[in-house]
């Protein structure tokens, strides 16, 4: 199957593009995405979503087409062909 | 040999009080019993100011009492440990404010010798208190009045013939009283809630510090092993590694745009189409020529730029961060990101609140293209929504108090409001007189919560959107927010009693007072402080604020959002739909003054509350309301 990834910042400027078309296995989770990015940009892409320390994905939204999941509790979240998935940037200030 | 009443480490151990009036400078000490319960900084102020300031003074008469303060971890490598504090009674909430800055003036004064400082009284002429160690003085500043932050700082170098002096001034603004008046050091703002004015109606032009003393350390061992553990949290996390040194604040821009929750035109909207043009990616390709760091932070997240093209080619700003870009870009309906940076710079030179600046503009806008305003009350400009071209002229009207129009904006948003009528108000986006910075209110039902009771009016730094925003709780629900809420405002203000920047909350929290602070209060100070009594500290400083606020006369009924949060659903965007009404917060605030031990009908903390946090004194007080 086939989804979108839309990308803001730092995470933006690993894979080199604001979207980015990616394919995946039929019946792919959004771990199974990230785990497709690691394997492709490498540590790059990890240290800006996990903590290097832990390991463990940092607080984040990630938008499955307008339906927000929590990295901490949701990243086992099915995904289905044509989805657009939005990784939020993981800063917590403001 | 003489005895401190201090004795924890960390501290200088003395304070300087100030009499503008007799010219009198006199040292203070603190004591070991008022670091132990109110730790440093906004606490530490909090309850000398609760004494010292009487209840119904007029903010910018001679009364009113203000104060720079330190915390005990200024000045060592602790990340962040830059800031300075700001206290006083504000002549926009009428009630205990205070506000903060990184850059390089707090751990100065610690070296200079001294905690903090208390002013009062009102000076003859204008003049400038310099600190040069134990030699301290008042010198006129009758030849820099008039002199804008930048211009001064330089001015008053110039003259002490150091580049070393730090140095924390006010503008034209803060002289010309605008109730938003800021302080600039450096180039980094003591921004919120007017206390610039309050300096401006002391005719305290700027305070200049040097210093060449130390913080001493109780064990340095233990010290080095905190700050090994620090860094390298600072290290691992995305935020403060790679995010904020990359883009800094302004990468909130395309994160609240994305989820539906970035104010626009004045809150008419929560989504902005063109904000791409305003984000951080966009203002790192055009504008950003370097990054900076305030003293010991390895974040980066200050951006210096260089605005490229139009009327202001060639302006340069530290900044400007994402409340500016909040305020003075998408607040008034344009996207320019050159016109938000020199509008920043304008701001800080000429000595204003940016976040209440471009609010206020964003106000006159709305009451302009609903007819409350006419052309001769705007002084003949067509004050409209995505007029890029109108904010900067106006940031100038304001500053200096020129026309109708910027002496009505001058006054804030809230008392323009009342002198417009016709309805006017329900256009004005405040809470207690503060206006509403770039963080959704009603997508974010807690840190509404926060806004609408905090004692400062609707600051962001009271209740915080962090929670809600990364997923740490659950947003679209108000159940168990009104716990969430108060255990951030302990969180919010132990980091600012110690002082420490807000940013890289994820690790000094995210939720609650951490473990970790504790480790910073004890191997700075040598205290054995525990988890349960930082809090308890955190707790006793909220309820000072909150009593200040009491005998000012805000009760349950201030604690309040605008009509636009509780009446209007966000209209469109991935948050459309979603809204706070009346009962809603209601509910939430119920819960709210319950969880606090406050009285649930007035909002006023109980008797036993008070006595239980060790505030007799307060106890009584509360007593006569």
């Amino acid at each position: 199957m086939n989804i979108t990834l839309k990308t803001f910042a730092t995470i933006r400027d690993v894979v080199g593009a604001a979207t980015l078309s990616i394919e995946l296995p039929t019946g792919a989770r959004l771990s199974d995405l990230f785990a497709h990015l690691t394997h492709t940009y490498g540590k790059n892409f990890d240290r800006q979503v996990r903590d290097q320390l832990t390991g463990a994905y940092v607080p984040f939204l990630i938008l499955v087409n307008t339906t927000p999941y929590r990295s901490t509790h949701d990243i086992e979240t099915p995904l289905h062909d044509g989805d657009v998935v939005t990784i939020m940037v993981p800063f917590d200030g403001g | 040999m003489h005895k401190p009443s201090c004795t924890y480490v960390g501290y200088a151990g003395k304070y300087l009080r100030v009499d503008l009036g007799s010219g009198t400078i006199t040292e203070h000490e603190l004591t070991n019993s008022l670091a132990e319960q109110f730790i440093g900084g906004v606490g530490i102020a909090a309850r000398i100011l609760y004494d010292a300031i009487l209840p119904g003074i007029d903010p910018l008469g001679d009364d009113n009492k203000l104060m720079f303060f330190t915390g005990p971890l200024e000045g060592t490598m602790i990340p962040t440990a830059s800031r300075i504090g700001l206290y006083g009674k504000s002549p926009l909430t009428n009630s205990f404010f205070y506000s903060s800055a990184g850059g390089y003036f707090g751990p100065e004064l610690k070296f200079a010798g001294y905690d903090g400082i208390l002013i009062e009284g009102v000076a003859s002429h204008p003049v400038y208190l310099f600190i040069d160690n134990n030699i301290v003085e008042l010198r006129d500043a009758s030849h820099l009045w008039g002199m804008d932050t930048n211009q001064v700082q330089h001015a008053i170098a110039d003259e002490l013939g150091s580049e070393e002096v730090r140095i924390a001034a006010i503008g034209p603004a803060g002289e010309r009283l605008v109730r938003f008046a800021c302080v600039i050091s450096g180039c980094r703002a003591l921004g919120r809630g007017g206390l610039g004015a309050v300096m401006g109606s002391k005719k305290l032009k700027a305070v200049a510090v040097r210093g060449s003393g130390g913080v001493s350390i109780p064990d340095m061992r233990r010290m080095r092993a905190l700050l090994d553990d620090l860094f390298a949290r600072f290290s691992a996390h995305p935020a403060t590694s790679e995010i904020l040194p990359r883009y800094g604040t302004p990468v909130l821009v395309h994160a609240n745009n994305e989820l539906g929750l970035f104010g626009y035109r004045n809150w008419q909207d929560e989504y902005f189409p063109q904000a791409e043009g305003l984000s951080g990616e966009t203002m790192r390709k055009k504008i950003v020529k370097r990054d900076k760091s305030c003293f010991a932070c390895p974040a980066r997240c200050s951006k210096f730029s260089i605005v490229g093209k139009g009327m202001t080619e060639g302006c340069t700003v530290e900044g400007p961060e994402y409340e500016d870009i909040f305020s003075l870009g998408s607040m008034c309906g344009h996207n320019d990101i050159e016109v938000v940076a020199a509008a920043e710079r304008l701001c800080d030179d000429i000595g204003i609140d940016a976040i209440e600046a471009g609010v206020a503009i964003a106000f006159a806008m709305e009451c302009y293209e609903r007819g409350l305003l006419s052309l001769s009350e705007t002084d003949g400009l067509e004050v409209r929504f995505g007029r890029a071209d109108l904010i900067v002229p106006l940031i100038k009207k304001i500053g200096l108090r020129e026309g109708r129009l910027g002496n009505l904006l001058a006054e804030g948003v809230k008392r323009a409001a009342d002198r417009i009528g016709k309805g006017a108000d329900r256009f004005a986006m405040q809470n207690k007189g503060l206006t509403f910075p770039g963080h959704s209110a009603r997508g974010l039902p807690g840190f509404a919560l926060g806004y609408a009771t905090g004692p400062r009016g609707a600051s962001h730094h009271d209740g915080r959107p962090t929670g809600e925003r990364t997923g740490l709780v659950k947003r679209a629900t108000i159940e168990g927010k009104a716990e969430y809420t108060a255990r951030i405002n302990h969180l919010m203000v132990l980091l600012d009693a110690l002082i420490l920047c807000h940013l890289p909350e994820g690790i000094w929290g995210p939720l609650d007072v951490s473990e970790l602070l504790v480790r910073c209060i004890n191997t700075t100070t040598g205290m054995n402080m525990t988890l349960q009594q930082a809090t308890t500290a955190a707790e006793r400083i909220w309820n000072v604020m909150r009593a200040f606020a009491v005998r000012e006369g805000y009760r349950r009924e201030h604690d309040r959002l605008p009509p636009r949060f509780m009446e209007e659903p966000i209209p469109s965007g991935p948050s459309k739909g979603m809204v706070i009404t009346r009962q809603m917060l209601d509910a939430m605030l119920d819960d709210y003054y319950t969880f606090r031990g406050w009285d649930v009908k007035t909002g006023i903390p109980t008797r036993q509350k008070l006595l239980e946090l060790g505030l007799e004194d307060i106890a009584e007080d509360m007593g006569k309301y």
